[in-house]
């Protein structure tokens, strides 16, 4: 037992993914209102960005740009670019689909004129 | 040219989606035609794309020219091709049929309408072709985010369904790309060449049983797999009649088909990954949803939505096929895969004609459509005996061959929740021709109503493509064992 604990503290990047992704997951499950929702959703995405950035980060290393043209390339100086192109394009992905989610609350709040989910249910039927 | 057929079947819908709005901000009308055109045009590359690839063997394209492990690369090979055929087909007589229902059922939204179908067009083509894992993720949520959009394009009730969606399908997102990252993590490459070639010394680490669990949840999502299938049900039933046809058909089954690359693709097959037997597992988790999908369209009063759990259980019916580990089963799998398309297709055409032209949206008016319509009746008739697997049609085919895939690996389950399946699907029909042959219409003096040469046309084609896929299955099957297996089956 203790040595799991010990394992997970070890590595408090991925507990802090753990943490941040259930909090979104609870915010998105318990609360009634459309936005709060969508920041739910929000965390749940911005946690998995960050398992990404930080699996990928790397001590002592630098910018992948050359430190100088003549001398040989050696992987060890530099990070590696991927994870963080990666990176940038889940949350051009996160960005449009919070654009689309909020234009919808919108829709949502001009048709109904409430972003509680129980009072539009009882408006729907 | 016909090296590059891949990419421009990809950028051709992508390029007209971007530039509608801009030309047809003055004239609106002009964006009909720009669609209809661009998936003529779409489905003519496909066929090009198809023989060319049956003839001379699978293509694989370097975006600008980097190679594979490092650049972006697109897989056309059989599987691709042939469900791209499909998707442009449907995509086609989608939009022709939208001609007749569209201005009225979308709010006027045309414009809107016909760049999300060309957005959720390139998206899907690009998912078929994707040989990365990465890209994967991103054509899914472009995919899932026009379709979104769709759902909710005309208002109203379809909003609160299209935030729902919103909600479960970026959660799938969400995993997905979890495990993809676990993946990353474990093999340092996204490419799923390359990846394949990595993974087998590493079946043993737990990263990698767990971005396969991660991956199968999201995509689960996203195919509305059983205990996952919250979302689909309201949104195809709320969605703009000239929407929930194209959702049907292709949505689904396309994320489906993108688990089938996971699985074959970049894991191999008779794999157990750190000694749980995936395939095994993933075809329990069918059985499971043809059942329960078939048992829950059952007790539908709303036309759109018995027809939407159908599909919910047809899709449990594919991934049992393409889980058996044989080529038997695969091939029927991917073979039934394409049946449900096109008989999915033909039920919300129907529906769509049934609500739009004559008020008929619950099982209990069925009966006037009988009355007033031998055509669409026939029409009916036809989706429903694919739907059921009988004889003629290429759903009986599909059935046979996954039961006969299912036989050869002795998984006997399988075979019960087929058949199971299919008798559910038999009772859920007989509910609904108990109505259309045996009651009496309740407006006996309703006049008879022309029905538009669009939606004759679509639902004709629908049909004719359910008898035909099944007349010439004997051909179709051979050529998929031919060209569609994955390597090492």
């Amino acid at each position: 037992m203790v040595e799991v604990f010990a394992a997970i503290f070890e590595r408090p990047n991925f507990l802090t993914f753990v943490i941040i992704f259930l909090w979104g997951f609870y915010i998105m499950v318990t609360r009634y209102n459309l936005v709060k929702k969508l920041v739910g959703m929000y965390l749940v995405q911005t946690s998995v960005i960050f398992f990404l950035v930080s699996i990928s980060a790397k001590k002592g290393a630098t910018v992948p740009i050359l430190l100088s043209p003549t001398a040989s390339v050696q992987a060890i100086d530099y990070v590696n670019p991927l994870p963080h192109v990666m990176t940038l394009t889940a949350i051009v992905v996160g960005v449009a689909t919070l654009g689309v989610a909020l234009a919808l609350c919108s829709a949502i709040y001009r048709t109904y004129g409430s972003l509680d989910e129980e009072e539009i249910l009882k408006k729907l039927e | 040219m016909s090296r590059h057929l891949p990419a421009l079947l990809f950028l051709v819908p992508l390029f007209a989606a971007i530039s509608m709005p801009i030309v047809c901000l003055r004239h609106r009308a002009w964006s009909r035609s720009i669609a209809l055109s661009v998936l003529c045009s779409m489905v003519v590359f496909s066929i090009m794309n198809l023989v060319n690839i049956f003839q001379y063997g699978e293509i694989r394209y370097a975006f600008s020219g980097w190679p594979p492990p490092l650049g972006i690369e697109w897989v056309a090979d059989g599987l691709a091709s042939v469900v791209l055929v499909a998707l442009s087909l449907l995509g086609l007589v989608t939009l022709i049929f939208a001609g007749s229902t569209s201005p009225k059922d979308l709010g006027g939204r045309i414009v809107h309408y016909y760049t999300l179908i060309l957005l959720l067009i390139s998206a899907l083509t690009g998912i078929v072709f994707a040989g990365d894992l990465f890209n994967l993720f991103v054509f899914l949520e472009v995919a899932a985010l026009a379709s979104y959009a769709l759902v909710g394009v005309a208002g109203g009730k379809a909003l609160m369904a299209a935030f729902r969606y919103l909600i479960l399908g970026t959660l799938g997102a969400s995993l997905y790309l979890l495990g993809v990252s676990y993946f990353y993590a474990a093999t340092g490459t996204l490419n799923m060449a390359d990846m394949a070639e990595q993974l087998p010394h590493l079946l043993t680490s737990k990263a990698v049983l767990g971005g396969l669990l991660f991956m199968f949840l999201g995509l689960g999502i996203k195919m509305a797999l059983v205990p996952f299938h919250a979302w689909l049900p309201d949104a195809y039933t709320h969605a703009p009649d000239s929407v929930s046809p194209i959702l049907a058909a292709l949505v689904t089954k396309v994320a489906l088909l993108g688990w089938v690359r996971v699985m074959f693709w970049v894991l191999g097959i008779k794999v157990a990954v750190d000694d749980t037997p995936v395939l095994l597992l993933v075809g329990l988790l069918g059985s499971l949803a043809a059942v329960i999908g078939a048992v829950l369209a059952l007790t539908q009063q709303d036309l759109k939505r018995m027809f939407a759990y159908g599909g919910i259980s047809h899709i449990g019916i594919i991934l049992i096929g393409v889980s058996q580990g044989n080529q038997t089963g695969f091939v029927g799998g991917v073979f039934y895969l394409l049946n449900d398309a096109v008989m999915q297709a033909s039920l919300f055409f129907i529906a769509g004609v049934a609500i739009s032209l004559y008020g008929v949206y619950t099982i209990e008016d069925v009966g006037r459509i009988a009355k007033q319509s031998p055509l669409l009746t026939s029409a009916l008739v036809i989706a429903a005996m694919g739907m059921i697997g009988l004889p003629p049609t290429g759903g009986f085919f599909g059935k046979w061959y996954i039961i006969l895939g299912a036989l050869e690996a002795n998984n006997y389950v399988a075979v019960g929740a087929v058949l199971l399946s299919t008798m559910l699907t038999l009772a859920y029909f007989v509910r609904i021709f108990e109505r259309v042959f045996r009651h009496a219409p309740t407006l006996p003096d309703a006049r008879p109503i022309e029905i538009p040469i669009q939606m004759k046309l679509s639902v004709g084609f629908t049909s004719m493509a359910i008898i035909v896929l099944g007349l010439l299955s004997d051909p179709i099957v051979g050529l998929l064992i031919d060209h569609t297996l994955p390597p090492g089956l």
